[in-house]
């Protein structure tokens, strides 16, 4: 029998998903499954009653509501799918294997293409339950509801082949050595951007002093009404208004639109099939660089030194990889963004606590960004490490010691800009310059850990480079420490004015008592926060010190 | 040929190494003794449990039980200070594919604490130069070719003198030259009293560079000693060293093998 080339490829690669859930420890995979079923049924649940109450309550809306919703969806396929597709359409030794089989590429691509979908099918799901709520909530008859699934697949097949078609085209066009760094470069601007955009329209939707004014966020949604991710909405609420001829239409349109991406995709894939298996087949493109000047004349004194050896090495590699730092981008624009939207000029008390809270969320959000791949991205140099003689608490603490300064440089930084525009004393900025201090170190060194603690040595994308494990631990244990940290930050304060007698404390007098009292409780609060970071070092060491895995070259 | 230069010294100990991944033992009981100054072989079939040996001796793998000593060491037991003894090459060398080759030799350099200096930076051009990598100095590792990757990794060992060398298929991927090259290197060491265990699968290496092999088989030591040892022990004196491998490592017979895959179909 002749099976087709498209069901054995797949027949292949459902078998290696197979073997590779269950060579984890069982423990493990149920651990897994649980949390993932907890946020399936959250996330999903909350997905469903947000559109369940858009559909009751907003009949007239539902049509901006829903190309909206589609919109929003393709965007975040766009940029959070990007990854999996040109990996799935142009990494892998295995794709060499097929171009070298005597299969057409057509067979190749398809294959490819449902494989490629699966990252966006999972980011589709949100959306599916949300519009599942709508037609609910608005009471939309039974054609709604199978539409609704077409519709999405159909969109997410868009999307995919979109993507493919955006890689192909920069492969075209860009010398080959570089178009993955453009493709991811690319990928990482349009997520910025998206960022950036999101920030400044939530900027005006809540504006000061008024409650949330969503005719801003219609207005924007009228201007996007024309674009194809807005069809199926179109589809969608024409059969929630009873009109099935404008539901055919705009489905016959969506899928028209999906055919012709589809074949553009496979025409164009098929030409840069061979192009990009060059660059993206073998190891990452490494860029040649023009001959070094002489080696250098002046030649340093002095012992060798492992921790410097680790940074200048950490250094170079960072400089010259363009994709790791085009990922950082939205890392460093996210702050700002948040900065934009939430920060404005005021003199109220409240507004020092606002700022605390800002500080506290741009050093957590720069700290994981930075450290936490930290200990991963030595990849198979790690091995290095390992055999040299030092100890993995020395590793630790060269990575701490590396990421610290340019988290303490940028928070630094932005307090003293943001204290400067909001007008605040001289002993409120250096008392909020502590805290920074104490939270970048904190938050440095527990996204060191999260990186000791569950390395992904193999990963080639940052964002990857740390299991569930570790991206847990880390997340807790920022959270608390963040929590304990503000909150003996606040003790400290108000003990500080209660002493002199100037606190407002309600029912409690401002006595020096009370004083010493809140200042003990704040130590407390330190301790617990520091012993949470001692904690996490300590598991992040035990981890790394009895670390076996082989790590596969590529 | 110089002699070596042993004294009796043992540098490099397995005790009765097990490393057990679930069900399997990849190796079972692994047990010889290297004196210092010697080229010792270590042979085997692919999957016999060499990479995995050579991985406890270097600390890179916990063995499931039993010891490995460099230098009368413990590796588990004193880290820190067999490891500062230790050149383990890899079947895959480490590497950072994102430094320049000088630049990677310096970082080795560092992490071992070697005193920076004019000193270090003549040695570190010696070697480029005679692993022919002084001129792709431009270049990042990245974009080397699996040889060049290989003699770096080579060059990253030798710049710090480690007292012992345990090296994966350290000829794999070198052109004639160079494995000309890396023969002649460690005898000369030997002479001077570095220990060398080297895992190969090119008998011709094995035979003109080690005076005593290690067979390996299943995870299992068949044979240790020099060719004439092994050689008495299979009661056949003319026998060459493949002769012997293929003797100790016994599987079906591959002209069998061969001819039953290309008979004619029925
Ligand atoms: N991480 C691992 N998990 C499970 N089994 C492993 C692992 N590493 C090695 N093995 C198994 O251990 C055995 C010995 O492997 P090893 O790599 O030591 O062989 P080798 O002698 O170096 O082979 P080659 O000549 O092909 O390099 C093999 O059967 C292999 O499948
Ligand atoms: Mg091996």
């Amino acid at each position: 029998m002749n099976e087709s080339a498209t069901r054995i490829i797949l027949k292949a690669e459902l078998l290696a998903l197979r073997h590779r859930l269950l060579k984890r420890s069982p423990v493990r995979l149920v651990l897994l499954a649980l949390f993932l079923l907890v946020a399936a049924v959250t996330i999903g649940g909350a997905a469903f009653a947000a559109g369940l109450t858009a559909g009751q309550f907003l009949p007239n809306e539902s049509d901006s509501i829903l190309s909206g919703g589609f919109t929003a969806l393709s965007v975040l396929m766009l940029v959070v799918g990007f990854p999996t597709v040109i990996a799935t359409f142009f990494v892998g030794r295995d794709l060499l294997q097929l171009v070298l089989a005597p299969i057409r590429p057509m067979d190749i691509f398809v294959a490819r293409l449902l494989l490629a979908m699966s990252a966006n099918l999972l980011i589709s799901s949100l959306l599916l339950m949300g519009t599942l709520g709508v037609g609910v909530g608005s009471g939309a008859p039974f054609v709604f509801f199978p539409l609704v699934v077409v519709l999405i697949f159909v969109q997410v097949l868009i999307v995919t082949a979109l993507q493919a078609i955006l890689m192909s085209l920069v492969l075209q066009w860009v010398p080959a050595r570089l178009a993955r760094d453009v493709a991811a470069a690319v990928a990482g601007l349009a997520g910025a951007g998206f960022y950036l955009a999101w920030n400044l329209s939530l900027r005006q939707t809540f504006s000061p002093r008024s409650r949330p004014d969503f005719t801003n966020v219609n207005a924007v949604i009228q201007r996007i009404e024309w674009l194809p991710s807005a069809w199926p909405g179109h589809a969608l609420s024409a059969v929630i208004a009873g009109s099935l001829g404008g539901a055919a239409i705009w489905l016959m349109l969506s899928l028209a639109l999906a055919a012709l991406t589809i074949a553009a995709a496979e025409i164009l894939y098929r030409r840069t099939l061979l192009a990009g298996l060059g660059v993206f087949g073998g190891p990452q493109a490494v860029w040649r660089r023009a001959p070094a000047k002489p080696a250098s004349v002046v030649v340093k004194q002095g012992a060798g030194s492992p921790a410097r050896a680790i940074a200048i090495k950490d250094w170079l590699s960072y400089r010259r990889d363009i994709r790791r730092l085009s990922r950082m981008l939205p890392a460093f624009l996210f702050p700002i963004g948040y900065a934009l939207t939430f920060l404005r000029p005021s003199r109220s008390i409240n507004s020092f606590w606002t700022e605390v809270a800002l500080f506290g969320f741009i050093s957590m959000f720069l700290s994981s960004a930075l450290a936490t791949p930290s200990i991963p991205s030595e990849r198979r140099g790690f091995q290095l490490l390992r055999m040299a003689p030092m100890t993995m608490r020395q590793v630790i603490r060269a990575k701490v010691m590396l990421t610290l300064p340019p988290v303490l440089a940028i928070t630094l930084l932005f307090t003293i800009v943001v204290a400067a525009t909001s007008g605040h004393g001289i002993a409120q900025l250096a008392e909020v310059s502590v805290l920074v201090v104490w939270l970048g170190i904190g938050f440095v060194s527990i996204g060191v850990s999260a990186g000791g603690i569950d390395p992904k040595f193999e990963a080639s994308d940052d964002r990857r480079a740390v299991g569930v494990v570790g991206t847990l631990a880390g997340l807790g244990g920022a959270f608390g420490f963040g929590l304990l940290s503000v909150g003996a930050f606040a003790l400290f304060v108000f003990g500080s004015a209660a002493a002199a007698g100037t606190a407002q404390l309600g029912p409690i007098p401002s006595t020096p008592i009370v004083g010493a009292l809140m200042w003990v409780g704040g130590l407390g609060l330190a301790v617990g926060a520091a012993a949470i970071v001692v904690i996490l070092l300590w598991l992040a060491d035990s981890r790394l010190r009895t670390y076996e895995g082989t790590i596969a070259a590529v | 040929m110089p002699l070596p230069a042993t004294d009796g010294h043992i540098a490099v100990e397995a005790r009765n190494l097990v490393k057990q991944y679930g069900l399997i033992k990849a190796v079972d009981g692994v047990s010889f003794q290297i004196r210092r100054g010697e080229i010792v072989g270590f042979l085997g079939a692919n999957g016999a449990g060499k990479t995995t040996t050579l991985r406890m001796l270097c600390g890179l793998l916990t063995p499931t039980s039993g010891t490995a000593l460099i230098d009368d060491i413990d590796i588990l037991a004193q880290p820190l200070q067999a490891k500062a003894r230790l050149g383990y090459l890899d079947e895959e060398p480490f590497v950072h594919p994102h430094l320049t080759g000088r630049e990677f030799l310096n970082y080795i350099a560092d992490l071992y604490r070697m005193p920076r200096g004019p000193e270090r930076q003549q040695r570190m051009e010696r070697l480029l130069r005679l692993f022919e990598l002084a001129d792709r100095d431009g270049e990042l590792i990245g974009a080397y070719s699996h040889g060049m990757r290989q003699k770096i990794g080579l060059a990253s060992l030798l710049i710090r003198e480690p007292s012992v060398l345990l090296l994966d298929e350290p000829t794999n991927g070198l052109d004639p030259r160079s494995a000309r090259l890396v023969k002649d290197l460690l005898e000369e060491l030997a002479a001077l009293g570095t220990t060398v265990l080297l895992s190969t699968h090119i008998l011709e290496v094995a035979q003109a560079l080690c005076r005593r092999v290690a067979i390996i088989d299943r995870g299992h030591i068949v044979a240790t000693g020099t060719i004439e040892e092994l050689r008495a022990q299979a009661g056949s004196e003319q026998a060459s060293l493949e002769d012997l491998f293929l003797k100790l490592t016994a599987g079906p017979e591959s002209r069998e093998l061969i001819e039953r895959l290309l008979a004619p179909k029925l």
